[in-house]
C-alpha cells in the first residue's frame, strides 16, 4: 500500500511519511553534502527528487490531471513537517520546477504547454528563473534584455543574473522586453527558454556563504519558437505577477519547521552539555524569547496557508508580514549562535551535522532570506502601501 | 450574547469566538471611543462604571467562569479576546484584576468556595482586586486573620481581595477596610494599597491559586497590550495620511512608512503570541503565558512610544490619544511579574519539558 493510499486518514498518512523517511533519508547526508562537489550535489538532489517521486511526494499538491495526487493542504503540512522533522534534504534545486513554473502555467500557460512542461517536473526538469539583471532587481520592470521577433521564432539578447541553480537548469522561465517604448510595465514579454539552446552561458557567482548556488546567464542571439512565451506579447508583467505570488509561503513553511526541530536539538544538547551561555541571564533570556517568536511565525505561516486557500487572497500582504518578520528573526538567531560559538564560530566550516553547527555559515546564508524574492524593504513598502494604505508620492 | 450554558459546552469554536470579538468590539467601539476615554480621564464622564454595568449585563466578566457558576465557559481564549478589546479602547475598569481572581478561584476553589464568589464576579456585584505582582509579598497570617499592607491592582471599591499568606492564598472581603488609591500615570486603570488589621478572610484557597491567578493575569496583560498596541497604531496610521507637511500627507514618507510597516509586523507577531498562549490549555500553558507576557509588553511599549514620536507635536499632548496607550502599555510591562524573571521561569520551564524527554514546540495534533 502507498503512502498515498492512506490520505483518507491523516494520522495514518502522517505515519507513512514518518515511515518512509525513516527508511530513504541517508545518514550523515548533511555531513558529506558539506564537502560535496558541484557534480555530487546535483547527483544527490536528483536522486531525492527521484525518491520523492516513487514515493507520490514529488508534486503531490498538484491536480490529478497534470500528474499530482491533488492533496489538501493539510496533507501538505503532515508532508513538509514530516520532511522537517526527519531533518531530511531540501530539493533547493527544484524549487522553481515545484513552485514557480506551475504558479505561472496553472493560470496563464497554454494547454500544450502545460502538457509538456509539467510532466518534466516529476521527472526531474530543473527549472530557473531569469527575472533579475545587473541594472533591474527591486525595480524589476525596468529589465532591458531584448526579444525581438524573427518569423517564428523571437530573437534573445541580454543578461541575467542572480538565477538560482542556473548552472544546472534544463529550462528557464524568461522575463524579457519587447517593446522598449511603451511604459516599463507594459513592453515585458514572459518566455519558457531551453537552456540549452544556442547563445545561453552561464557564468556562476561565488555568494559570501561560500557557496555557489546562483550564476549570471549571457544571452547572445537565444532563438526562442513563439511557442514557447506565456501569455500574450507585451502582457508578461501581469504573467510575472502570477510567478512572483506563487511561493506565499510555501517554502517558509517548511523552513520554519526546520528551525522549529533545529533550535530543540540544539537546545537538547546545550542542556544535556551545561553549555555556559544557559547560565548568562542576557543570552538565556534571548533565547527563549526566540522560542516565542518562532511559536508565533509557525502560526502566522499556518494563517497564511490557510488563506492561501480562500478567494481574494492575492489582496492580502501577509506573505510580505511573515517573510519580513521570519527572515528577520532567522537572522537574530543565527547572530545568537554567532555569538555564543566564540571565536570557534569563525573557523570556516560549511554546512554541519550538528544544529547550527557553524554558526556563520547559516548567519551569512540568512541574508538569501533577507534579500531574496524581495527585499525586506520591499516587504516594508508593500505593507505600508498596500496593507495600510499608505500613499505612494 | 444570551448565550445558553448547553451551547457553550465543550470548548468554543473558531466562528463563536469572532462572532464574541465582533460583539464586544462593537459596544466598547461605541462606548468607549476617544471622546468618552478622553472625558473619563479628565473627571467629566463616569465612563468606569457605565462600562462595568454594560459588561456585567452583556455576560463579558462570566467570560472565563464555567457555567454552572454563571459564566459562559469561553476559557482562556474567550478572556484573550475580550481583554484584547478592552486594550483596544483603553477602557478603565478592575477587569485584568477581577477576572483574573475569578480564574484563580474557578481553578483552585473547592465546590463550596465557587459556588460562593464565582456567580457573584459573573454578574458584576463585586469587583476584585489582587496583588500588581503576586509573587512579590504576602499577609501575615495568625492562623485566625491576615494583616499587612498590598499594593494591589483594582478599583478603589473592590469588594474582595484575592491576597497571597505564607502558603497558601485568602479571599478577604473589604467592605470598611482601609484603602488608598494611588494616582497612576495609565488614567485608565487603578493601583490601590490595601491595609488590613487583623482581617478574617472568607476562604482559604490552596496555593494553586496563585499559579491560577499568575497565568490568568499574565494572559489577560499580554492580550491588552496587544489591543492597546494595534488600535493607537492604527489611529497613528489614520493620523499620518491627513497630516501634510512638505506639501505632502506625512505617510508618504518612506522612512515613516517603513517604521509603520515594522509595527505593524510587529503586531502580527504579537497576536499570535497571546494566540499561542491561550491556546496551550494544559501542560506547558505556564511557559507560553509567561513569554507572551515578556514578549507581548515589550512589543507594546516599543509600538506605544513610536506612535507618539509619528504624532509630532500633537503626541506630546494630553488632549490626543498616543499617551493614553502608551502609559496603559508601561503599567502593564510591570505587572504580573518582572519580563526578565518571567523569561526566567520560562526558561526553567522549558529546561524541565526538554528534559523529561518532551517538546513543548508541537502544534500539530
Ligand atoms: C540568494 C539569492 C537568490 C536569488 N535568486 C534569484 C533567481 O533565481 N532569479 C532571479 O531572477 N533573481 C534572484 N535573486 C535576485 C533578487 O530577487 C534580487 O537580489 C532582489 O530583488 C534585490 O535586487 P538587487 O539585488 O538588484 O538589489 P537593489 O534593488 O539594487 O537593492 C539595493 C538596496 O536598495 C534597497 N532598495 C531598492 N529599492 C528600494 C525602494 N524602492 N525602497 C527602499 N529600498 C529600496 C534594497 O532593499 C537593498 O537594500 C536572488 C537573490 C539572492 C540573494
Amino acid at each position: 500500500m502507498s503512502i498515498l493510499d492512506k490520505q483518507n486518514d491523516l494520522p495514518a498518512f502522517r505515519q507513512a511519511v514518518r515511515g518512509w523517511l525513516g527508511d530513504v533519508v541517508p545518514s550523515g547526508w548533511k555531513a558529506r553534502m558539506a564537502s560535496a562537489s558541484n557534480d555530487e550535489f546535483i547527483a544527490f538532489q536528483r536522486w531525492w527528487m527521484a525518491e520523492r517521486s516513487k514515493a507520490g511526494l514529488a508534486i503531490p499538491h498538484w491536480p490529478k490531471d497534470y500528474g499530482g495526487a491533488g492533496l489538501s493542504l493539510r496533507h501538505l503540512i503532515v508532508i513538509a513537517d514530516e520532511i522537517a522533522r526527519a531533518d531530511a534534504p531540501q530539493a533547493r534545486m527544484f524549487t522553481i520546477s515545484l513552485i514557480h513554473l506551475p504558479g505561472t502555467l496553472f493560470p496563464h500557460g497554454t494547454e500544450a504547454q502545460k502538457r509538456r512542461h509539467l510532466a518534466g517536473v516529476a521527472k526531474g526538469d530543473v527549472w530557473c528563473q531569469g527575472f533579475s539583471e545587473p541594472n533591474s532587481g527591486s525595480d524589476l520592470a525596468s529589465l532591458r534584455c531584448r526579444a525581438v521577433r524573427d518569423g517564428d521564432h523571437y530573437v534573445i539578447n541580454g543578461q541575467k543574473i542572480w538565477s538560482s541553480y542556473s548552472m544546472y537548469a534544463d529550462w528557464c522561465i524568461l522575463l524579457t522586453r519587447t517593446d522598449p517604448d511603451a511604459p516599463k510595465h507594459r513592453g515585458i514579454s514572459y518566455f519558457i527558454m531551453d537552456m540549452r539552446s544556442p547563445g545561453v552561458e552561464v557564468r556562476p557567482i561565488r555568494q559570501a556563504n561560500g557557496r555557489s548556488e546562483f550564476g549570471e546567464l549571457f544571452l547572445t542571439d537565444v532563438r526562442i519558437p513563439a511557442e514557447n512565451m506565456i501569455g500574450r506579447e507585451n502582457d508578461g508583467w501581469r504573467v510575472a505577477q502570477a510567478t512572483l505570488a506563487s511561493e506565499r509561503g510555501v517554502i517558509a513553511f517548511e523552513g520554519a519547521e526546520r528551525q522549529r526541530y533545529e533550535i530543540e536539538a540544539f537546545y537538547r544538547r546545550a542542556l544535556a552539555s551545561g553549555a555556559p551561555w544557559l547560565r548568562d541571564d542576557q543570552l538565556r533570556r534571548e533565547f527563549v524569547g526566540f522560542l516565542a517568536e518562532i511559536q508565533a511565525g509557525r502560526h502566522l505561516l499556518r494563517r497564511l496557508l490557510e488563506e492561501n486557500e480562500r478567494p481574494g487572497a492575492s489582496a492580502s500582504v501577509l506573505p510580505s508580514i511573515v517573510k519580513l518578520s521570519g527572515t528577520a528573526l532567522r537572522q537574530r538567531i543565527c547572530s545568537f549562535m554567532t555569538r555564543i560559538a566564540g571565536v570557534d564560530g569563525q573557523a570556516f566550516a560549511m554546512l554541519a551535522e550538528a544544529p547550527f553547527g557553524s554558526p556563520m555559515f547559516e548567519f551569512m546564508g540568512a541574508f538569501t532570506g533577507t534579500i531574496a524574492g524581495g527585499t525586506n524593504e520591499i516587504m516594508r513598502n508593500i505593507i505600508a502601501e498596500r496593507g495600510l494604505g499608505m500613499p505612494r508620492v | 450574547m444570551a448565550t445558553t450554558a448547553s451551547e457553550t459546552a465543550g470548548p468554543p469554536d473558531q466562528a463563536t469566538l469572532d462572532a464574541l470579538r465582533d460583539g464586544v468590539a462593537g459596544v466598547l467601539a461605541e462606548q468607549s471611543g476617544s471622546t468618552a476615554v478622553h472625558a473619563f480621564i479628565d473627571g467629566k464622564r463616569p465612563l468606569d462604571r457605565d462600562l462595568w454595568s454594560q459588561a456585567a449585563s452583556l455576560g463579558w466578566l462570566g467570560f472565563g467562569i464555567p457555567d454552572e457558576y454563571g459564566g459562559l465557559g469561553l476559557g482562556a481564549r474567550g478572556l484573550a479576546i475580550l481583554h484584547a478589546e478592552l486594550g483596544r479602547q483603553a477602557a478603565p475598569g478592575p477587569y485584568i484584576a477581577t477576572l483574573s481572581a475569578a480564574q484563580a478561584v474557578a481553578d483552585a476553589g473547592n465546590d463550596s468556595i465557587r459556588q460562593a464568589w464565582l456567580p457573584r464576579f459573573a454578574s458584576g456585584e463585586i469587583s476584585a482586586a489582587v496583588p500588581a505582582t503576586p509573587g512579590s509579598a504576602a499577609l501575615a497570617w495568625s492562623g485566625q486573620a491576615v494583616s499587612g499592607t498590598l499594593r494591589c491592582l483594582g478599583a478603589p471599591d473592590a469588594g474582595v481581595l484575592l491576597a497571597p499568606v505564607a502558603d497558601a492564598w485568602v479571599l478577604v472581603e473589604l467592605a470598611g477596610a482601609d484603602v488608598t488609591a494611588t494616582p497612576m500615570w495609565d488614567p485608565t486603570r487603578t493601583v490601590i494599597d490595601i491595609r488590613l488589621q487583623q482581617a478574617k478572610p472568607a476562604a482559604l484557597l490552596d496555593d494553586g491559586a496563585g499559579a491560577a491567578l499568575t497565568r490568568a493575569m499574565a494572559l489577560a496583560v499580554a492580550a491588552d497590550s496587544a489591543g492597546a498596541a494595534r488600535s493607537i497604531t492604527e489611529r497613528t496610521i489614520a493620523y499620518m495620511k491627513t497630516r501634510e507637511q512638505f506639501g505632502q500627507p506625512i505617510a508618504g514618507f518612506q522612512a515613516l512608512k517603513h517604521r509603520a510597516a515594522d509595527l505593524a509586523t510587529k503586531l502580527a507577531v504579537a497576536d499570535e503570541m497571546v494566540a499561542h498562549a491561550a491556546e496551550r490549555a494544559a501542560a506547558d500553558a505556564d511557559i507560553w503565558v509567561m513569554l507572551a507576557k515578556a514578549e507581548v509588553t515589550e512589543a507594546a511599549v516599543f509600538v506605544t512610544t513610536d506612535c507618539v514620536q509619528l504624532h509630532g507635536g500633537v503626541g506630546f499632548t494630553w488632549d490626543f490619544d498616543p499617551h493614553i496607550f502608551l502609559k496603559r502599555a508601561r503599567l502593564n510591562e510591570v505587572l504580573v511579574m518582572a519580563n526578565p524573571v518571567l523569561r526566567d521561569q520560562a526558561a526553567a520551564g522549558l529546561a524541565a519539558v526538554t528534559q523529561a524527554g518532551r517538546s513543548a514546540l508541537e502544534l500539530e495534533p
